[in-house]
């Protein structure tokens, strides 16, 4: 059935009214994450229980897009208390539902264990990973059911877009996004609104109808920032596209997903569904002259297709190759027609922006954003948190919090008796930034002015058994795997550089190697095509930056610090060792020999370096040198 | 359009035209910069980057590769900074490293000062010709044969030039195009058809075309796009697009026959589509899927074939402004068989003796040939090709009905003379789309064409009206004996007209006689002596062509069609018929009369103006007839004199004998 705008608050008192008729709610988290450790088995066979019980008319179960703290997984919470269970298994359900709902006892063994005292938290709001968060894009992560629009409209959603469509002019949206300072969240950190506007100025130019296109394909290694927002709040992108199109004059909107994304590509496709059902997309949204409607196209996972100018080539069937940006694709776009890009992530904003205000959205984060976009880093920010760090997961936090107040307040620090060594921020492209940078501001400007950049907002963090000049190596090889090839700086010097790393890696490194890294990085960062030659040199000029040390030890020494690159270090056996023989067992090539209660020798000749050794000793007796 | 903008190059103010890409303007300033990927005929790429320059934005420094950076605002250009320098450097040693023994590649790395490299890279290729990666080829596909059979594959360092699935497609036409704008040589030509004298030849001139093709189309004529559609708004800008049988030249409906309403609402496909796999020309059009809605396939989802000009341009001379019928009339003459322009004109001439009162519905067996009424011009199209009573009158074309109606129906002198006058015919052939009433050359071109009044012989309307390259009567009555001949010439090879004058090449308007456009008549000249090795030129041209078009002209005498008398056009063709026709462009023809007929049409009856034009017009046309038949080498009644005949060595006896019966009879 078609709704009008009037019809939406009716619905959310509507939806609102049978939430509240239930005892309690089960939030069963199912994002990715979740799922792939159980969270649909979860959902279902608490559905079965409360069935059985017959209690399914007092309790609601939900399944909700990602909850954020991964490393918790599976993950339920039980609302409107907030109690939070974490690593729940199937076996668990029966206590849960016997236990707490039935008799009221919260199940100890469930709940998550704080780092700082040890003490069991029960509810979300005492636990450190989500008390420094605070959620704009990520607003009804957890709490509304993805797969249902009325939860959506419940929780305020399309509030936004009724607005708009009644009470204001496109103009009047384009200064409100201009006004609240947002910049895209997609790595390049350009302002939004200004960009809706050139789009405009564009389309009164050339007299074409213009395009409107999320940015879904995110390919950084490690992060998972638009993927959890689309499987958590399809809608809320869906609602922030057709406030875009709606202020600059789109009927039509694109969604480019990439493929590995299946979850969230049924869920979003579902929501376009439902959108469309009730008068949301289509012809005359809400009873209004506004159409609109948003088309999903299927990417086949090329990290340069997440570019703008490749992304739309892709879109149009053609090569997924970037061409130059001297004249932009708000003027000359999808099907050569002006066309607004937005990531997933600012256009989740979108709706909270209008719904709220751009004072209010410019009076969170850093920096004054009043007149002028580009004077600091206004709202919040998503980060994926993963690598060596205690609570991997999904935050979202206000811009400008320091780097460790995210990966020690938030994260929990580095797991084990390691310590932090360094935390690579912005993607593949992006740089290593080392402890002593722990305390600057998480802003585009500071970070850019740092070496590295915002990015998407992967947020990888390293301990100290990470070699930094394998890091490099690392990111600028997937650089190359993932360079189309089309320039020559790209082309050629990310495998120029590649060689170099690998030969500074197996000690073939020699003296002239790090300034030639840092010209090279440099020569392509300056004159490659696209944004992805344009930031690849960044791995390695911010790592040379900061951890030259690293570089002269593989170089000088022909020695690797941090006891990684395996044809620079030797193992060894201290006289620690009690002779337990576990080592000499689990060795895969027999290269460690010793009698029960002895030392053991490990012959470098046969020794492959894989590790075992030093992971199954007891007490740390092996060496790596 | 575009304005002048200021920019100041290595210290140097100039004025750029906005939009200009910046390689072009530092070409200009006769700067030397290496390039690669860059090709004065394609599409402009960016990608070896050879071609960076530092710009300066409002206080900002970059680097920007030239050659598709569009000059856009106030910038200056450092062609020569340490930057550029230093950048160029890395560059040429990146391609003298990876290919060290192209030539191309070396002199690339010289401008770019690098002779020998300094760390020898991972991945070297010692061949010669290898290929450099700098995707002529793949573009020269797209924009010269509108082809898709090359492209990359492979991400990174493993980029490479292929055909779909590394296999060799069988839809690559062979036109060698690749090869052609490969700067290796990595592309390699194997000439295995026909057994042409000398390929190459042929080649370089073929390639022009195609550059022009790629690269001027889209400013000229669109052939690309819409085919020869294009003409409807051009003769409609003219006033020289055919409206209700030819009485006037424009009007204000066009809009929805014109080419952007094909380009925008019909024409599908958009693919290439020529007469042969391999025009880059490709001008045929044509609309899927399109619902016919009357005759035997109505309802049916059919594709039609066109509409290209004269259909289009026929159907407004039947005063349809409807393109959804003018492609069902398309569509059902090519199914029945008819041609298109015969069944226009004539059922134009059917409608405007209708609407003058000579015939009535008990003539046309109840139908209201009304100009306009595309109901009653399918009808009558079905009823033809069923062979049903009037229709097939009018199947017989407008000599035929004329002479039946002036036969059955009680006429007036001045009836029978008004359809005279309208019936757009030459020799029993109808006159194809063009007004010609303003236009000297294109009255006798249509009059005087042997084989009826096509525009197949005679197309001199655009040079004469669009172009305006014949302003003095000599121009004109040259040009009657030129370009039939010309034009003849194409039947004599079999070859394609169109890439003669539907795409210029750009400083045509500089040369001699642009009318002829020359560089591409020397370009057919060289394509016959690639062929055939037998050099050609102007006078070999016309003496070939004269040779047939003389015999042509004895073969339509034999036919008893090749007198003066029957070199007459209508006068609909001449100028204005009626009053109306007059009144409707009556600023042009009294300043006419007053300029050039010396007749002060100030306060005179519009039927007396009618009549002095009518009387200088046609004496205009009798005298252009006298000058362009002494210059055929004909008599004054139109016919090859004896000492043509043996000029030419066509005084074969059968020939001999129609001349001599002809002049026995008198």
């Amino acid at each position: 059935m078609k709704i009008t705008v009037k019809d939406l608050s009716t619905i959310a008192a509507k939806k609102n009214n049978e939430l509240n008729t239930y005892k309690a709610m089960l939030m069963v988290c199912t994002g990715t994450g979740c799922v792939s450790a159980g969270g649909f088995v979860i959902r279902d066979e608490l559905n079965k229980i409360l069935e059985q019980k017959g209690l399914d008319k007092e309790y609601l179960v939900v399944g909700t897009g990602c909850n954020g703290f991964c490393a918790v997984g599976p993950i339920i919470v039980v609302q409107p208390d907030g109690i939070f269970y974490q690593k729940v298994s199937k076996d668990d359900l029966e206590a849960i539902v016997n236990d707490h709902l039935i008799q009221g006892k919260i199940v100890d063994n469930l709940l998550h264990h704080g780092k700082a005292d040890d003490s069991a938290k029960k509810t979300m709001k005492e636990i450190e990973f989500f008390s420094k968060q605070e959620l704009i894009a990520l607003r009804n992560k957890g709490i509304i059911d993805p797969e249902n629009i009325e939860h959506y409209i419940a929780h305020d959603g399309y509030a936004a877009i009724g607005k708009v469509l009644t009470d204001m002019q496109p103009k009047d949206v384009v200064q409100e996004v201009i006004d609240s300072g947002i910049r895209g969240r997609g790595g390049g950190g350009f302002p939004a609104g200004i960009k809706w506007q050139s789009a405009v100025k564009a389309v009164q130019k050339r007299g074409m109808p213009p395009y409107v296109v999320c940015n879904a394909d995110e390919g950084d290694p490690g992060a998972f920032m638009d993927r959890s927002i689309i499987e958590a709040d399809p809608h809320a992108v869906l609602e922030g596209m057709m406030i875009g199109a709606y202020a600059i004059g789109a009927s039509e909107g694109y969604i480019y997903i990439r493929k590995e994304y299946p979850l969230a590509m049924i869920r979003l496709e579902k929501a376009i569904g439902q959108a469309r059902e009730k008068g949301l997309l289509g012809k005359n949204i809400l009873g209004t002259d506004f159409c609109f409607d948003i088309h999903i196209h299927r990417g086949a996972g090329a990290f340069v297709c997440g570019e703008s100018s490749a992304l739309m080539k892709s879109m149009a069937g053609k090569v997924g190759e970037p061409r130059a940006k001297y004249v932009r694709s708000v003027e000359y776009g999808f099907r050569d027609a002006p066309t607004v890009l937005n990531n997933v992530e600012t256009w989740a904003n979108i709706p909270m922006i209008l719904r709220k205000g751009a004072n209010w959205f410019a009076s969170i984060g850093s920096g004054d954003v009043t007149g002028n976009p580009w004077g600091g880093s206004s709202g919040t920010k998503v980060f994926s948190l993963v690598g060596d760090i205690n609570n991997t997961g999904l935050v979202e936090v206000p811009m400008g919090v320091t780097l460790r107040e995210i990966v020690e307040d938030i994260g929990g620090g580095v797991p084990g008796n390691r310590s932090f060594k360094a935390v690579q921020t912005g993607g593949p492209s992006g740089g290593c930034l080392p402890a002593e940078k722990l305390d600057m501001p998480v802003d585009f400007d500071s970070l850019t002015e740092a070496g590295s950049m915002m990015g998407s907002g992967g947020m990888i963090v390293m301990d100290d058994k990470t070699c930094m000049v394998d890091v490099a190596k690392y990111f600028t090889e997937f650089l190359a795997n993932e360079s189309c090839g089309k320039c020559t700086p790209c082309r050629e010097g990310l495998q120029t550089l590649r060689e170099t790393l690998q030969n500074i890696c197996d000690g073939n490194g020699c003296e002239s190697d790090v300034k030639y890294l840092e010209e090279l990085a440099t020569f392509i960062n300056e004159t490659s095509l696209c944004q992805l030659g344009g930031t690849a040199g960044n791995p390695v000029l911010s790592t040379i930056l900061y951890f030259r040390d690293e570089y002269q030890a593989h170089i000088q020494d022909k020695c690797c610090p941090a006891g990684y690159c395996k044809l620079l270090v030797t193992y060894s056996i201290s006289e620690n060792c009690i002779g337990c023989t576990v080592c000499a067992k689990k060795c895969p090539v027999n290269a460690i020999t010793g009698d029960r209660k002895a030392m053991h020798v490990i012959d470098s000749e046969t020794c492959i370096k894989c590790g075992i050794c030093v992971e199954v000793c007891p007490v740390d007796a092996v060496e790596v040198k | 359009m575009s304005g002048k903008i200021d920019v100041t190059i290595n210290n140097k103010k100039v004025s750029i035209k906005e939009d200009t890409w910046l390689l072009t303007a530092l070409e200009a300033e006769n700067i030397k910069i290496p390039v690669l990927c860059h090709h004065k005929d394609l599409t402009p790429d960016g990608s070896c980057r050879l071609c960076m320059v530092e710009i300066e934005e409002r206080g900002k420094r970059k680097m920007v590769t030239s050659c598709n950076y569009p000059v856009r605002s106030e910038i200056k250009v450092f062609t020569d900074s340490d930057p550029v320098k230093k950048h160029r450097k890395q560059l040429g040693e990146f391609y003298l490293g990876r290919y060290p023994n192209v030539p191309i590649i070396k002199k690339v790395a010289g401008m770019c000062g690098v002779t020998k490299i300094e760390r020898k890279p991972y991945l070297v290729d010692e061949n010669s010709s290898a290929c450099v990666l700098c995707g002529h080829c793949i573009r020269a596909c797209r924009e010269f044969a509108q082809e898709k059979i090359l492209s990359f594959a492979g991400r990174g360092i493993k980029r490479h030039v292929a055909m779909p699935f590394e296999k060799v497609d069988p839809h690559c036409i062979g036109c060698t195009s690749c090869a052609y704008v490969c700067p290796t040589g990595a592309i390699q030509i194997v000439d295995d058809l026909n057994n042409p004298l000398d390929p190459q030849l042929i080649r370089d001139h073929g390639m022009k075309v195609n550059a022009e093709m790629a690269t001027l189309d889209d400013q000229q004529c669109r052939m690309r796009k819409v085919g020869t559609a294009n003409i409807v708004d051009v003769m409609d800008n003219y006033d020289l697009l055919p409206i209700n049988n030819y009485q006037y030249g424009t009007h204000e409906e066009v809009w929805k026959i014109d080419s952007w309403m094909l380009q925008r609402k019909y024409f599908t496909q958009g693919l290439p589509d020529g007469c042969w796999k391999g025009c880059s020309m490709a001008c045929a059009k044509t609309i899927d899927n399109f619902e016919l809605k009357t005759g035997p396939y109505k309802g049916q989802k059919v594709t039609v074939d066109g509409p290209e000009y004269e259909t289009a341009a026929g159907g407004s001379n039947m005063g349809l402004f409807d393109m959804d019928a003018i492609a069902e009339f398309n569509f059902y003459c090519d199914t029945y068989g008819i041609d298109t322009i015969s069944a226009a004109t004539t059922i134009a001439f059917v409608m405007e003796a209708f609407e003058a009162g000579i015939i009535d519905t008990s003539v046309t067996n109840g139908l209201e040939m009304c100009f306009g009424r595309s109901d009653s011009v399918l009808e009558l199209l079905h009823r033809m090709s069923r062979g049903e009573g009037f229709a097939v009158d009018v199947g017989k074309g407008i000599r035929w009905l004329k002479n039946q109606w002036n036969k059955t129906l009680n006429l007036t002198d001045d009836q029978k003379a008004f359809l005279q006058d309208i019936g757009m015919e030459v020799k029993g052939l109808e006159v194809s789309e063009y007004v010609s009433k303003e236009s000297l050359a294109q009255q006798l071109g249509y009059g005087m064409a042997v084989k009826g009044p096509q525009h197949d012989e005679a197309w001199l309307i655009f040079m004469d009206m669009v172009n305006n390259e014949l302003p003095t009567y000599e121009d004109k009555a040259e040009a009657l004996y030129y370009f039939p001949l010309w034009r003849t010439w194409f039947g004599l090879y079999g070859l394609c007209k169109l890439c003669w004058n539907d795409v210029t090449p750009a400083d045509n308007k500089m040369s001699a006689e642009p009318q002829k456009i020359p560089d591409h008549v020397h370009n057919y000249f060289k394509f016959v002596e690639g062929m055939t090795g037998r050099k050609l030129d102007e006078a070999g041209m016309l003496e070939e062509s004269a040779r047939v078009h003389n015999f042509q002209r004895l073969m339509c005498l034999m036919l008893g069609k090749g007198r003066r008398n029957d070199d007459y056009m209508p006068f609909r063709g001449i100028g204005p018929v009626t009053v109306k026709e007059y009144e409707s462009r009556s600023d042009r023809y009294d300043k006419q009369l007053k300029e050039i007929v010396g007749f002060d049409p100030e306060g005179k009856p519009v039927e007396e103006k009618l009549a002095r034009l009518r009387e200088y017009r046609e004496e205009q046309y009798d005298k252009t007839l006298d000058v362009v038949y002494r210059r055929r080498g004909w008599d004054n009644n139109g016919v090859p004199t004896m000492e043509r005949l043996r000029e030419l060595e066509i005084d074969l006896p059968e020939i001999v004998a129609i001349l001599e019966e002809y002049q026995k009879s008198g």
